[in-house]
Formats: C-alpha cells, structure tokens, sequence
C-alpha cells in the first residue's frame, strides 16, 4: 500500500530547534514526510483553519503565544489534528496541563533521539485516531441507548392505556357490581398501573436530559401558585400516610424567572419523596423565604421528620438510579431517577437542588430559583445605549382564539412559535422581546421593549403584523393577533442619578403599562 | 338533542374499546377507525362532533389525517383531541399547530380526558364524576 506523504506543520521561531527538528526528518524516506514550518502562533492559526495538516509539532514557547495558551489556540483551529509539543524545559506539571488541553505527546528539546521523532509523530496518529473511533462509537452507543429507550418507553404506554382503562371500567361498576374485597385488589392493580406510568415518564425525561432536549420555557412564575398546586395535589397520598402536610410562605414573595410546569414537577418529584421516606404521623413541610446568601434567588424548602439521610449520602442520592438500601422500602422504589431529574431541572432554570440532614433528625432539601427581575432583564439594553432619556416603545401582541376560548394546550403549543416570530421583527441587540408576565384571561400577551420612538414602534407593530397574519400555525389554530404600540413618557436620567436606580425607574414605568395591558383584558373576559 | 358523537381512530383494538366503553358510559356515541385512511373516510361519512386522535398509526399517520381533514371544510372545523404515546413538547407542538385542540399522553386519566372532551364540544363544565 502506497502511503501519502503526511503533512507535519512545524510550528517553531527558534531557527537552530527548527533546523535540527528539519534534519530528522531528512533521514527518512522522502515521499514518507512533509515538512511545513510556521515561526509564528496567528500564522499557524491561519494556516490550520485552511485544513490538511495531519500533525502539528507545537513548541511551547512563541513570541505571540505561551505555555498552555498555544496549545489551546492550535487545538481551537483544528481540534481533530493531532498535536505533539516540543518544551525546552523538562516541566512534568506542565507538559500534563498540555496533555489534558488536548496534546497527544511532548518532546523535550535536546533530548530527542534521531529515529525517535518520526515514530512518535506516527503513534500519535494512530493514538488520535483509535480515540477518535472510540469516541465516535461512545456517541452512536449513547445515541442508540436514547432512541431505544425513548422507543420501548413509548411503545410501553399503549398497553398500560388498555390495563389503566379496563381496571378503572371495573372500578366503576360499569361491567356490574363490584365486591369491596374485588375493589381493594383492584385498587392495589391502579396503584402499580400509577407505579409504572411514572417510571416510564422518568425514563423518558431521563433520556431528553442526556439527550439536552429538555424544553424549558423560563417566564415570570409565581412560587406560591406551583406550592400551592404541588400541595393540593399530594395532600391525597399524605393524608392516606396519616402524614400532615403544610406550606409556609414568608410574603410578600417575588416572583421567579422559571418554567411554572418544570417548578411544578421539581415540586412534585421532591413532596413526593419526603412522603415516601417519613412514617405515619410525620409531617413534611413546604416553605418558602428569599435566599439569605443571595438576594438574587428564592428558595424553597421542603423539610420531612422522616429517618433523614446520613451526612455521606448527600450528594449521592441525586446520582442517576441511585437507589435507597432502607429495607422499609424495597418494594416501593422507582427507578431511582426522580431526584437527578429534579437536580438537573432546577440546573437548567438557573438554580440548584441539594440535601441537608442529620440521621434521624428527618431530611431538608432546598431548591432555589432565580427572582423575576425586569431591571436586571432590561439593564444591560439600556447601558449599552448609555440612555439618559428616551425614547422607548412598549410593542404589545395579543393572540386570542375567536371561539373566546384559549385552551393552556394551545397557549403553550403557540407561545414558542410567536416568540420566534416577534424575535424575528425586532433588533435583537437592542429592543428586547420580554418574558411572558403572566396570565391576561383568555388572551396570551407578549411584551417587547423596543429602543425606538413612536414610528420605530409603529414599524415593528407593522412587521409583527404582517408576519403573524401570514404564520401558517397561527391561522390554522384559529386564532386572532393584534399588534399595537405605545411609547413610554420621556424618562430621563438626572445627573446625579445612578444608572441602576435610572433602570428601576424605567422598569418600574413599564411594569406599570404592562399591568394596566394585561387587567384590561382581565376586565373584558370576565 | 341526540347523544354526540365521537370518532376514535386507534390502532389498537383494547384502547378502542376501553375508550369507547368510557365514552358511552358519559352518553357520547363513538365510532371507531383503526387507521389513517379508515379515519378520514369514517370522517366524511359520519360528520362526528370530535375526534379522538392517535399519532402513530398505520396508513397515515396522526399528522396527515389532521392535514386532509383540514382540506374539508366541513370537517375542518370538528374540534381533534390527539391522544398519544408519544410525548414531549416537539410532539405536542406540532399536534397544536396541526390544529389539535389538545395533546394527551397516554394513558390518559378518564377525568382528565372527559373534562378535555367536555370542552371541546363546548358543554358546561359539569362536576367531575368519570363514571357517567
């Protein structure tokens, strides 16, 4: 087999170093090697990006380029090339920092036998590329295990249908009388038909986790609203424990900038648990405060009295499939992946999720959230303007159904696709489409901060409308849009006046106008 | 008035009838299609009140059905519960912007799937009691 000449870029400003790296080469066959030599570190930047090298010989030490920052940036122009570099100094610290920044070998200068650098030049391929295969294969195993999983989740839920719908046609007395005896044993069947559905929705959530198709619609959410609905849906199952649930809320509380259904389900998964794990007559405590370590967060509590977890476990319990040893509960675990979700979810929204406890002394898990704060949102719009006065537009969208009716299917199924559009009618460096502020009775209302005046705003009133009277989605869901305009009165900014106290100002008037928009519609439906 | 009338298109037969057992004990009359095609013609021929819709079905899919139907005037307009085993916000979008009115996941809480039903037909919400 015939082989192609490799193409060695020898990256290297010392001219006796390259000239005695040069003779090396000479030695070996002459169709075997071929020999670029580059003094600098942007020339050998540039030199990569046009492709075609099949190992780079880096030296360490560049007149504009250092130590690990040399390595970095060859390995940022070509990341798939491998990479050898050559030290004067026999630094093992730094030849490992080299090594972990993508470098497959080092030589040291003066010590580099005759023959030895054309075979490490080789190894190196050979090393890159056996990892590169095993990395490849590492991607297409994940990917299969994802798609296989997600299949056998989905495929699993058609027959669970059929199990859940007879069992609960029994249930009812529809197909005749049931014994009490028959309704407890058909009452333990729902109960494992429940078990199961939730394990294959952990499986699923799992498997988009891994796969970063976790969708998370971050809007201004309130915290007491997901408390109150996480409570009231598990007040059943404690009271059927004889265990007491409560929430506490300190007030007034501010609002998060989270997704209310991914905060309800991190809600659900960790109530849920402290249920499991207290025993009858316990109580689980939901409580809500401002975080005392950052004013930027809230945080939520959830406090159990039951067996607690010792000190060690901690930070286990949220691995994936981790699974307790309590003999208590060997028969009722899950799968062992509601708390990675939980901790992964909270992760994606800007928060975090841990556990604190004592043995015996019950357990306490704290999430925290980010607090909805519409300065810090338009802060950064209004510095780069350096804006002491106006102007500024609120550009107001409207989407109603015309049956009066906007089902919570249709505004989540829209919401994204609008905002994609409203995305595309503004400047995006500088007028700012807002987070959704909450609800407006029967109609979805969408809010843009617009760094324009008056007839700015009336040209991206027009563009929106246009756009959304031509978005296929919108039309066929039966829905109406509106579009109007309104420029917020001349603010200015004193001289002596901090730019964070001028943003507050500017964010306290919008959040006015976007109040009075939004309880006009309240009024109107009812 | 007569009871109305749901059309239930499942490729499988114990969801159908489950489905149609459930529906019938809440007084609405359902018809049933075991694929895309049956669906759509079932569709023409009965002119039903709702459907009750799966996505992955044989001779065209949930989404195709949904896109004939619309070619109809007279049935575009028949409120589409999609009731899948497939889940995620990709799926449920795309159901939405088909024109579903709404997207389960199977297995559906019969509550759940009666107050659904209940308001895309447009009846006063009524207290929650699955069993009829």
């Amino acid at each position: 087999m015939k082989e192609t000449a490799l193409q060695v870029l020898l990256v290297e400003d010392n001219a006796g170093d390259a000239r005695l790296l040069r003779e090396m080469f000479s030695k070996e066959r002459p169709d075997s090697f071929e020999l670029t030599h580059i003094l600098r570190m942007s020339e050998a930047v540039a030199h990569l990006a046009k492709g075609g090298v099949d190992i780079i010989l880096l030296d360490m030490g560049l007149p504009d380029g250092h130590g690990l920052d040399t390595v970095r940036r060859a390995h940022a122009a070509a990341p798939g090339v491998p990479l050898i570099v050559i030290t004067g100094l026999d630094d093992e610290a730094l030849v490992a920092e080299a090594m972990k920044e993508g470098a497959q070998d080092y030589l040291i200068k003066g010590q580099i036998e005759n023959r030895a650098l054309p075979r490490a030049l080789r190894h190196a391929i050979e090393r890159h590329r056996m990892q590169t295969e095993t990395d490849l294969i590492r991607t297409q195993q994940m990917e299969f295990k994802d798609e296989f999983l997600s299949h056998v989740s989905h495929e699993l839920r058609s027959p669970l249908t059929a199990i859940y719908q007879f069992v609960t046609i029994l249930l009812d007395g529809l197909a005749g009388e049931v014994s009490l005896e028959q309704q407890e044993y058909l009452g333990i069947v729902l109960r494992n038909i429940k078990q199961l559905q939730s394990m294959i929705n952990d499986l699923l959530e799992v498997t988009r986790v891994q796969a970063g198709k976790m969708s998370i619609d971050l809007q201004c959410t309130s915290i007491s609203d997901a408390i109150t609905y996480t409570v009231n849906t598990l007040q059943g199952a404690a009271t059927a424990k004889g265990i007491t649930l409560t929430s506490e809320m300190e007030r007034p509380l501010p609002s998060v900038c989270a997704d209310p259904t991914r905060v309800r389900q991190i809600l659900i998964i960790l109530v849920d648990n402290a249920i499991k794990f207290t025993p009858t007559n316990g109580t689980v405590k939901v409580q809500a405060r401002m975080f005392d370590a950052d004013p930027n967060f809230l945080v939520v509590t959830i406090i159990d009295s039951g067996c607690g977890i010792s000190p060690n476990m901690t930070e286990r319990i949220f691995e994936r499939l981790f699974q307790t040893s309590d003999p208590a509960l060997a028969g009722r675990r899950g799968l062992g992946l509601g708390l990675y979700i939980g901790k992964e979810l909270a992760k994606r929204q800007g928060g975090q999720l841990w556990a604190k406890s004592a043995p015996g002394r019950g357990a306490e898990f704290l999430v925290t959230l980010p607090v909805f704060s519409l300065p810090n949102l338009i802060a950064p719009a209004l510095k780069r303007e350096g804006l002491r006065e106006g102007p500024l537009t609120l550009v107001v969208t409207e989407i109603a159904s015309q049956t009066g009716w906007l089902s919570d299917e249709v505004r989540a199924g829209q919401s994204q696709g609008v905002r994609d559009i409203l995305q595309g009618c503004v400047q995006s460096d500088l007028d700012i489409v807002l987070p959704k502020m909450g609800s407006a009775g029967a109609t979805e209302l969408f809010f843009i901060l617009a760094i324009t005046d008056k007839i700015g705003g009336a040209a991206i009133a027009k563009r929106i409308r246009e756009r959304l009277d031509a978005c296929q989605p919108v039309q066929q869901a039966g829905l109406n849009a509106t579009t109007s305009y309104r420029q917020i009165e001349t603010i200015k900014r004193n001289g002596s006046e901090s730019m964070r106290d001028f943003v507050e100002k500017v964010a306290a008037q919008i959040q006015e106008l976007m109040n009075e928009e939004i309880s006009s519609r309240m009024v109107v439906n009812g | 008035m007569g009871n109305k009338k749901i059309l239930i298109v499942d490729d499988d037969p114990d969801v159908r009838q489950g489905m149609y057992l459930r529906l019938k004990a809440n007084h609405y009359d359902a018809i049933f299609a075991a694929d895309g095609l049956t669906g759509m013609s079932e569709a023409r021929k009965h002119g039903p009140d709702l459907i009750i819709l799966d996505l992955g079905l044989p001779a065209g899919d949930g989404f195709v059905v949904m896109e004939r139907l619309k070619t109809f005037p007279s049935l575009a307009v028949i409120p589409i519960i999609v009731v899948s085993g497939r889940s995620g916000q990709v799926n449920r979008q795309r159901a939405i912007s088909a024109g579903a009115t709404a997207f389960l996941e199977k297995p559906v809480d019969n509550a759940e799937l009666l107050a659904v039903v209940r308001r895309a037909l447009g009846e006063a919400a009524q207290p929650e009691n699955p069993a009829g």
